[in-house]
C-alpha cells in the first residue's frame, strides 16, 4: 500500500512539475485550447527535454562533475553559521529520504541496525535545523493575504494569485508542518504514551509525514531552481 | 470305518472352522458396523456419560470375573465411536510417518550418562537431531527409550514394515500399546503416568493402559519372560516370583451388572494430564516458588488453546501454522491471533479476543518490537536477567515419574531462553542441548556409535564409580549399625547412594594425596581397621577379626575388582594383550599392615609376609598369587575425585583412553567441540557443524504482562550490559572440560555485540533526544500557528483594525 502511494504520487508530482514548467516555459502551450493537443505537445516536451538531459553534459558521472554540482550551489556563499547549518539540514534530510525510503519500500522488515541508529542521530540534526530554519527564515517564505472580500471572483482559480512563488511557499510551509509529524511520530512512540494501535498510527504517521516531506522538498528545489533561472534570464536580457 | 473316520475328521475340522468363523466373522463385522458410524458433533455441549462395556484386543467383551481376563483395547472400546484410524495419524502418535513436521519442537534424548551420551533423536525432519534409523534405532528401541512418555501409539503400535528389521524387538511378548486414550481424557484420579511408564519399562506393552489409567491391577513382568512367550500361553504355574507372566485383575465392584464400567472423560482434557509429559522447570526451583503458566492460572486448560477435532492434529499456536496446514482458523490461536487479532502477517484478520483474551497495552513499545520479536520474546519462559536458566523438562529428564527410585535425570543439560532468529525472520526464545556423543568419522560425516558399542569399547575405563561403588556396598555388609564404608580422596569423602552411585561431600579443609576407606560415624570418619602391629603378643585379636569381616565381605563381590587394572595400579586397555593377565579370576582380596599381609583361606584368615616390590601397599588390596595391587586404580581415584560434585560424567583422560580403544577414525562430541586424537595420542578440540546444538522455540510458561520483558522500560533490554543481548552461555556437555563453545546472546541472534552495546549507549543521550526534539516540536509547531492566526487575521480583517 505504502509502496503505491510512494510511486503514484512521486509520478504525479512529476507530472505536476513538468507541466508546470511546461505550461510556465513554452510559449505554445498556452494557445492549446484543445486538450488532447495540449497533451500531445506536453509529450512530446517531456521527451525533448528527457533527450536533452540524457544527451547533453552528465555531472553526476565523475567525482569531478558531482563536485562541480556542490561548488555550484547558493549554500557555499551563506555566512559560516548558515552555511553549516543548511548542509547540515541536507545531508540529514538527504539520509533521512534515503534510507527510510529504501528500507520502507525494499526491507520488509523495516530498518534495523547501524543505518537505524544513524537514521535516529539523523532525525536529530535534522529537528534541530528545521528549527533554526524556521525561526531565522520563515519570514522570508510567507506572504500576508489581503482580508478576504465574498465576491464571485473567488471562484475564479486564474484571479487566486497562483504563483511559482506562493507555491514555493506552500512547500516550504508543507515541508514544515510535515516535519513536526515527522518530529512528533518520532517522539511519541518513544513516550509511554502509545498502545499498540496507536503505536501502529504514529508508525504510519512518521511514513506518510516522510513522504510528503520529500515530496514538498522536492517541489520547493524544483521552485526554486526555476524562479532562479527566471531570475538569471531577466537579468541576461 | 475309514469313511467313517475321515467323516468323524471332517465333521471336526467343519465344526472347528465354523467355531472360528463365528467367532472372528461378528468381530470383524462388528468392527465394519462400527466403524461406520458417524462422529458428528450434534451441537450438544455437555460430555457424554461413558458407561460402556470394555472390551479386549480380540474385540471380546471383558468380564471381569473371568479366569486370566485380557487388557482392555482402545481400538475396540473408544474405537466403535471414536474411529481409531483417524485418532493414531493424529499429532501425537504420527511422528514416524507424518511428512508435515511444522516448526521445530523438543527432540527425544538418547541419554546414556555412563558413556557421556546425550543425542537428539526425532523422527520428525527437524535440524539438529538425528534420526533413529542413522542410530540403528527401530521402533521397538523407540518404544523402550521414550514410551515411558509417549501416549501409545505410533512406534509402540507400530506398523508391519516398522517391524521386520528388528530382530531382538519383543512385541509378541509384550504386545503393542495401543492409542492410550485414556492417557489425555480420563479425569479419574486414578489415572497414573507414572504406572504407564513403569509398564512400559516391564515390557507390558499390552497391560500399559489398563493399568495406567487403573482400571484394573496388572502384575508380572513381560520383560522377564522368554521371547518365545505368547499371551495366549497364559501363566507360568512353576514361577511365581521372578518370570511372573503380565496379568489383570479388574475389581468386579467397578462394573455394572451389565459388565460395563464407567469410565470419567474429560474433553478437552484437563491440563494436568498434559502436564506429565510437557512440564519444564528451572533446576533448583523449589515448588512453593512455582507459577503455573498466566493462562492456566487465568483457569484455562492447555487443550483450550490446543485443540484438535478427531484427527487429533493438534493446534500447536504458531505463527504460520495456519499456511502450513492450510487453515486459517488457526491464526486465531496465535498468541498475536487471539490477543492482538492479527494474523501472521501483522493484518487485522482475525477476531480477537477468544476465551476472554484481553487486548494488551504494550504502551510506549515502539512498532519495530513487534515486527521483530515474537510475544514469546518478552512473556514466555525464564527472564534473561542473570545469564541463561537451565530448565529440565518432562520428556527429557524424565520428571513427573514417581517410585521409590528417582527417575528424574541431570542429563540432558537444557538452557533457555536462547534468543535467536527463526524461519519468519524474527527473534524467537528457544531450548537449547549441546549434544553428547561419540561418533566415527565418515569422510565430511560423523556417524555417532551407539552407547553399548562405547561400553563395550571403553571396558572399564568408565566404570571408576561402579568399581568404588561396588566395594562400598561390600563393606556395607560388614558395617555394625550406625556406621558408613565411605571412600576418602582428596578433600572430598564418597559414600554409597540409593541409586548404587556415589554421593561426594567434602571433608576436611587439606587435599590428601591418594585415598584411604573409613567408616562413618556420627560425623567423623574412623579407619576400617586401625594400626596395629601385627608381630606384637599383646595385638588385639577383635582387630584381626574385624580384618576378616571385611575381607569376607570384599570377597562377596567380584565384581567390584577392576578389570582394566593391572597390578601394579596402572590402567591397562582393554585392547592390550597384556589386559587378560588382569582379569578378576582368581584375584582376593588381602589386607597389609606393615609387612604382614593377611588373606582368606578356607573362610579363615591366614597371615603371611608381606611380598617387597616396587609398590608399597598398605592396607586392603588385590591380589593373585604373590603379585599385589591397589583396591582402586589411579584412574579411578583420579576420576572419581575430578567429577566429585560435578554433573558430568566423562573427564579429558577418560575420552582419552576411549578414543584409543576405539581407534583412529573415533571421536568424540560435547560442549560444542569435537574432540579427537592427535598424532602424538593427545586430546585436541575442535569446532565442528556435529557438534552445534539443537535448538526448538519455547512457548511457556508464559509470564503475567507485569513481569514481562520491557515491563522496566527500554533499559531492560537496551543497555551496556543487559542480559537480554551480552548473556554468554557455555557448551555445556557430558565432558569436564573448559575446550568448550561459548557463545554471547547476540551471536545466537545473529547480531553484532559492538552494535548492541553502541545501541545500549545511545540509551543513555535519549533523555536529552526526547527534550530536544520536545523543543523542537514546540517552536515549529508555535511558528505554524503564530504564522497560521496572523494570515487568518489578516484575512479576517482582524489585524488590520486599529
Amino acid at each position: 500500500m505504502y509502496t503505491a502511494i510512494t510511486v503514484l504520487s512521486a509520478l504525479l508530482l512529476f507530472v505536476l512539475l513538468t507541466f508546470h514548467r511546461f505550461w510556465a516555459t513554452n510559449e505554445q502551450a498556452g494557445k492549446n485550447l484543445v486538450i488532447t493537443s495540449l497533451l500531445g505537445t506536453y509529450a512530446r516536451w517531456v521527451k525533448t527535454g528527457a533527450n536533452r538531459i540524457c544527451g547533453g553534459k552528465k555531472p553526476w558521472k565523475s567525482p569531478e562533475g558531482c563536485l562541480a554540482v556542490i561548488r555550484k550551489m547558493p549554500v557555499w556563499g551563506f555566512p559560516v553559521f548558515e552555511k553549516w547549518l543548511f548542509l547540515l539540514f541536507y545531508l540529514s534530510f538527504l539520509y533521512l529520504a534515503a534510507s527510510g525510503l529504501f528500507f520502507a519500500l525494499f526491507i520488509p522488515r523495516g530498518m534495523s541496525g547501524y543505518p537505524l541508529l544513524l537514521h535516529v542521530a539523523a532525525g536529530a540534526a535534522f529537528a534541530i535545523c528545521l528549527t533554526v530554519i524556521v525561526i531565522t527564515r520563515a519570514k522570508d517564505y510567507i506572504e500576508m493575504p489581503k482580508p478576504l472580500v465574498l465576491d464571485i471572483s473567488l471562484l475564479d482559480p486564474r484571479r487566486l494569485g497562483i504563483t511559482t512563488i506562493r507555491g514555493q511557499y506552500a512547500a516550504f510551509w508543507v515541508l514544515v508542518v510535515a516535519g513536526f509529524f515527522l518530529l512528533l511520530s518520532a517522539l511519541l512512540p518513544m513516550m509511554p504514551f502509545l498502545r499498540y494501535d496507536g503505536q501502529k498510527l504514529f508508525f504510519g504517521v512518521h511514513r506518510y509525514s516522510a513522504l510528503v516531506s520529500i515530496l514538498a522538498a522536492v517541489t520547493f528545489a524544483d521552485f526554486e531552481f526555476y524562479i532562479k533561472k527566471k531570475i538569471g534570464a531577466r537579468s541576461g536580457s | 470305518m475309514k469313511t467313517q473316520d475321515l467323516l468323524t475328521r471332517g465333521l471336526a475340522a467343519g465344526a472347528l472352522l465354523a467355531f472360528l468363523g463365528a467367532g472372528l466373522a461378528p468381530a470383524q463385522e462388528n468392527t465394519e458396523k462400527k466403524a461406520q458410524l458417524p462422529h458428528v458433533w450434534d451441537g450438544g455441549k455437555s460430555t457424554p456419560v461413558h458407561l460402556i462395556e470394555l472390551r479386549d484386543e480380540n474385540d471380546k467383551p471383558i468380564i471381569p470375573t473371568e479366569t486370566n481376563p485380557f487388557p482392555y483395547s482402545a481400538r475396540y472400546t473408544c474405537g466403535p465411536c471414536h474411529e481409531y484410524a483417524k485418532v493414531a495419524a493424529g499429532r501425537h502418535f504420527n511422528a514416524p510417518i507424518s511428512r508435515k513436521d511444522g516448526r521445530p519442537g523438543q527432540p527425544w534424548f538418547l541419554v546414556d550418562a555412563a558413556t557421556g551420551t546425550v543425542i537428539p533423536v526425532s523422527y520428525r525432519d527437524w535440524p539438529g537431531s538425528f534420526s533413529p534409523e542413522s542410530l540403528g534405532l527401530t521402533a521397538w528401541n523407540m518404544t523402550m527409550l521414550f514410551g515411558r512418555n509417549m501416549p501409545g501409539g505410533g512406534t509402540a503400535e507400530p506398523p508391519a514394515e516398522m517391524e521386520a528389521p528388528d530382530p531382538s524387538a519383543r512385541w509378541t511378548v509384550s504386545g503393542k500399546a495401543e492409542v492410550n486414550c485414556l492417557a489425555c481424557h480420563n479425569a479419574s484420579p486414578k489415572q497414573d503416568h507414572s504406572e504407564w511408564a513403569k509398564e512400559v519399562l516391564r515390557e507390558n506393552l499390552r497391560w500399559a493402559a489398563t493399568a495406567a489409567a487403573g482400571l484394573g491391577e496388572v502384575g508380572g513382568m513381560a520383560s522377564r519372560l522368554p521371547s518365545t512367550w505368547d499371551i495366549y500361553d497364559g501363566p507360568n504355574p512353576d514361577d511365581h516370583e521372578w518370570a511372573v507372566v503380565p496379568y489383570v485383575k479388574y475389581d468386579p465392584k467397578d462394573f455394572d451388572s451389565k459388565h460395563r464400567y464407567r469410565f470419567d472423560i474429560s474433553y478437552p482434557p484437563t491440563s494436568n494430564r498434559c502436564l506429565a509429559c510437557h512440564s519444564v522447570t528451572p533446576v533448583g526451583q523449589a515448588l512453593s516458588d512455582s507459577d503455573p503458566d498466566v493462562h492456566l492460572a487465568a483457569g484455562l486448560k492447555c487443550a483450550d488453546c490446543h485443540r484438535n477435532d478427531l484427527g487429533h492434529d493438534m493446534t500447536r499456536g504458531y505463527e504460520g501454522e495456519a499456511a502450513d496446514k492450510g487453515r486459517a482458523m488457526l491464526e486465531s490461536f496465535t498468541c498475536r491471533g487471539c490477543h492482538l487479532g492479527e494474523d501472521a502477517e501483522g493484518e487485522n484478520r482475525v477476531t480477537p479476543g477468544r476465551l476472554g483474551a484481553p487486548y494488551p497495552k504494550h504502551a510506549g513499545i515502539p512498532l519495530v518490537h513487534f515486527k521483530r520479536l515474537t510475544c514469546t520474546v518478552c512473556h514466555s519462559g525464564s527472564v534473561l536477567k542473570d545469564g541463561f536458566t537451565r530448565v529440565r523438562t518432562s520428556r527429557a529428564n524424565r520428571l513427573a515419574i514417581y517410585g521409590v527410585a528417582s527417575w528424574a535425570t541431570d542429563f540432558p543439560f537444557i538452557y533457555e531462553p536462547i534468543y535467536a532468529e527463526n524461519s519468519r525472520g524474527k527473534i524467537a526464545p528457544n531450548r537449547i542441548v549441546w549434544p553428547s556423543y561419540w561418533g566415527r568419522i565418515s569422510g565430511k560425516a560423523i556417524i555417532p556409535v551407539k552407547p553399548e558399542e562405547v561400553a563395550v569399547a571403553a571396558g572399564d575405563i568408565l566404570k571408576a564409580e561402579e568399581h568404588a561403588a561396588r566395594v562400598l556396598a561390600a563393606l556395607t555388609t560388614a558395617a555394625a549399625e550406625g556406621e558408613t564404608p565411605v571412600l576418602v580422596s582428596g578433600d572430598r569423602m564418597f559414600r554409597l547412594n540409593v541409586d548404587a552411585g556415589l554421593d561426594a561431600s567434602a571433608y576436611g579443609t587439606q587435599k590428601k594425596n591418594g585415598w584411604s576407606l573409613g567408616m562413618l560415624k556420627d560425623g567423623a570418619v574412623l579407619p576400617m581397621v586401625p594400626d596395629f602391629d601385627p608381630d606384637s603378643p599383646d595385638r588385639d585379636p577383635g582387630l584381626e577379626t574385624r580384618v576378616q569381616e571385611l575381607l569376607t565381605a570384599l570377597s562377596a563381590d567380584p565384581a567390584a575388582v577392576s578389570t582394566a587394572l593391572a597390578l601394579d595400579g596402572t590402567l591397562a586397555a582393554p585392547d592390550d594383550p597384556a589386559a587378560p593377565a588382569v582379569k578378576p579370576d582368581g584375584r582376593t582380596p588381602v589386607f597389609i599392615m606393615k609387612k604382614t599381609l593377611y588373606r582368606l583361606s578356607a573362610g579363615y584368615l591366614e597371615t603371611v609376609p608381606a611380598p617387597e616390590g616396587k609398590a608399597i601397599l598398605k592396607g586392603f588390596a588385590w591380589a593373585r598369587g604373590d603379585e599385589l595391587g591397589p583396591l582402586f586404580s589411579d584412574l579411578d581415584i583420579r576420576t572419581i575425585s575430578q567429577k566429585a560434585g560435578r554433573e558430568q560424567t566423562l573427564t579429558e583422560e577418560q575420552v582419552t583412553l576411549v578414543l584409543g580403544a576405539m581407534g583412529k577414525s573415533a571421536v568424540y562430541i560435547s560442549g560444542g567441540r569435537l574432540f579427537r586424537l592427535n598424532g602424538k595420542g593427545r586430546l585436541t578440540a575442535e569446532r565442528s557443524e556435529a557438534a552445534k546444538p539443537v535448538m526448538w522455540p519455547l512457548a511457556h510458561d508464559v509470564r503475567p504482562a507485569q513481569q514481562s520483558l520491557g515491563r522496566n522500560g527500554c533499559s531492560d533490554c537496551h543497555s551496556v550490559n543487559s542480559g537480554f543481548f551480552f548473556s554468554k552461555l557455555d557448551g555445556r556437555g557430558a565432558l569436564l572440560t573448559k575446550k568448550t563453545e561459548k557463545r554471547s546472546s547476540t551471536s545466537f541472534m545473529g547480531m553484532s555485540g559492538l552494535f548492541q552495546r553502541l545501541f545500549g549507549l545511545t540509551f543513555l543521550v535519549r533523555p536529552i533526544l526526547k527534550i530536544v526534539l520536545i523543543f523542537c516540536g514546540l517552536v515549529i509547531a508555535a511558528m505554524f500557528l503564530y504564522a497560521g492566526f496572523r494570515a487568518l487575521g489578516r484575512i479576517s480583517g482582524l489585524s488590520d483594525r486599529k
